[in-house]
């Protein structure tokens, strides 16, 4: 009977203490994979991440690739015994890392297999989120107060990956207009803050385009509050494609849309808005049985063009110009004139 | 009339070896791998094995430990066979995912604690 040591206590309270003060799920798997073997006897540490869903491979160096096969169709099969659904190997984004866990004269066999192992499932509030396993190609290699060892370490892995889960849903609702998925208004007026600020020092070019779909309100009245989202949705979708990747394109609120484009002079800006109006007018948006046109209207500003002396002021313009797009018939690109 | 209270007495004393058993499961599973993860393992193994034998569905199980008051209720209008081949089932079903997740290692530290008692029940079973 194997007792456990003070040593041992000390041990897994330094492995718990590596994995909490990560702050993204790699970080908290390299550190259990390196910390672990002062506590544990294996050949490979497994993680499988429902999200994604991931499998990260911590194993020895020498480690053959037919064991590492072994392991991952070890960890897929306890999943789905666990009630979840279960995951093809094609499903499954494999992340395999060796390294140097044994001495030179333990060097694994290339014949080697899977021969103990312990599987267990990480539960938060009596949800599965994934599951961890150590594997040893040596039979018998675990015992009771190694497998309490291992529920405690899964206890606090398990608190520590769903600790980060909720900190990327908060940030991701911190930035993210959860319909479109672009930036919300917050975040366009911080993105808006720094641009305005680095073109008003530097003396560069920073343009603002607001968008606004013409007739929401019909599309809204005819197909109800599914088919005006699907049309939101799409759209944001056409504005993010028709632009750089460092440019913002955000949300305004309702049916309304803001692009900040860093560096662009007002003709190419002009360009863009005239490119994007013609791409919504020529797409037909599906609604189920039928098909229908929806057209857009856009106001451009520019700094230094227009000399504004504030990020307000440049969206305020941007703004006027919208409501001329608006006034003069819509489907329609006006840049705003002092 | 005396033939109805026997087999009353013997499905109440089944019910009552086999709920004292889950108890044992429960408090000598949770020292090794903790409450969150027994009880989730239970509840699937509850929820497989239900569908066959309906009076393991009273059976409630939380992080909290088991609540075996509805299941005893349950039990007692029920033939002791009955009961014996749900717990049974139940208790089978329990080993089968100790051992996918941990080989041996949970197994063996129940097996001189269970065997006995389904012996036992087995035993009450066959005599009635």
């Amino acid at each position: 009977m194997e007792f456990i040591t003070f040593k041992d206590l000390n041990k897994l309270r330094s492995i718990i203490n590596a994995i909490s003060t990560s702050v993204e799920v790699k970080g908290i798997i390299d550190s259990a994979g390196t910390t672990l073997p002062s506590l544990f006897d294996f050949a490979a540490f497994g993680v499988l991440w429902k999200e994604g869903p991931t499998l990260y491979v911590f194993q020895e160096e020498s480690c053959p690739s037919a064991f590492t096969q072994e392991v991952v169709q070890n960890m897929l099969k306890v999943y789905s015994i666990l009630g979840e659904e279960p995951i093809g190997m094609e499903r499954v984004a494999l992340q395999v890392e060796k390294k140097k866990l044994r001495s030179k004269q333990k060097v694994m066999d290339p014949q080697a297999s899977v021969k103990s192992h312990l599987t267990l499932p990480l539960v938060i509030e009596g949800e599965i989120i994934g599951c961890i396993s150590i594997t040893s190609d040596q039979a018998n290699m675990y015992n009771v107060p190694r497998l309490q060892f291992f529920s405690v370490f899964g206890y606090q892995m398990a608190a520590s990956l769903k600790h980060i889960q909720r900190l990327s849903t908060v940030k991701k609702e911190a930035f993210y207009d959860t319909l479109t998925n672009l930036f919300n208004r917050r975040h366009f007026e911080e993105r808006l803050s720094a641009e305005t600020q680095k073109a008003f020092e530097g003396r560069s070019n920073l343009s603002v385009i607001m968008v606004d779909i013409d007739h929401f309100k019909k599309v809204n009245d005819t197909f109800g509050h599914d088919g005006g989202d699907k049309i939101l949705r799409e759209i944001a979708s056409l504005l993010k494609n028709s632009v750089r990747q460092h440019d913002t394109v955000a949300r305004y609120g309702g049916e309304e849309f803001v692009l900040l484009l860093p560096g662009v002079p007002l003709d190419s800006t002009n360009m863009v808005a005239e490119r994007i109006r013609r791409l919504v007018e020529d797409t037909l948006f599906d609604m189920g049985p039928t098909q229908i046109h929806v057209t857009i209207s856009l106001g451009i500003s520019n700094f230094p063009i227009h000399r504004v002396k504030s990020k307000e002021e440049l969206v305020k313009m941007a703004d006027l110009a919208l409501y001329e797009a608006k006034k003069g018939g819509r489907n329609r690109v006006c840049i705003f004139k002092g | 009339m005396k033939e109805r209270r026997e087999e009353k007495f013997s499905s109440d004393l089944v019910s009552d070896l086999y709920t004292n058993l889950l108890k044992g499961i429960w408090e000598s599973v949770s020292a090794l791998i903790g409450e969150a993860i027994l009880a989730l393992l239970f509840n699937l193994a509850i929820r497989k094995i239900g569908e066959r034998y309906s009076l393991l569905k009273s059976l409630k199980v939380s992080e909290e430990g088991l609540a075996l008051e509805e299941v005893k209720k349950s039990c007692r209008n029920l033939p002791p066979a009955e009961i014996h081949r749900g717990f049974q089932s139940l208790i089978n079903e329990l080993s089968h995912l100790f051992s996918e997740l941990t080989e041996g290692v949970i197994t063996k530290e129940l097996l001189p604690k269970v065997l006995p008692k389904v012996r036992e029940a087995e035993r009450m079973v066959l005599k009635k």
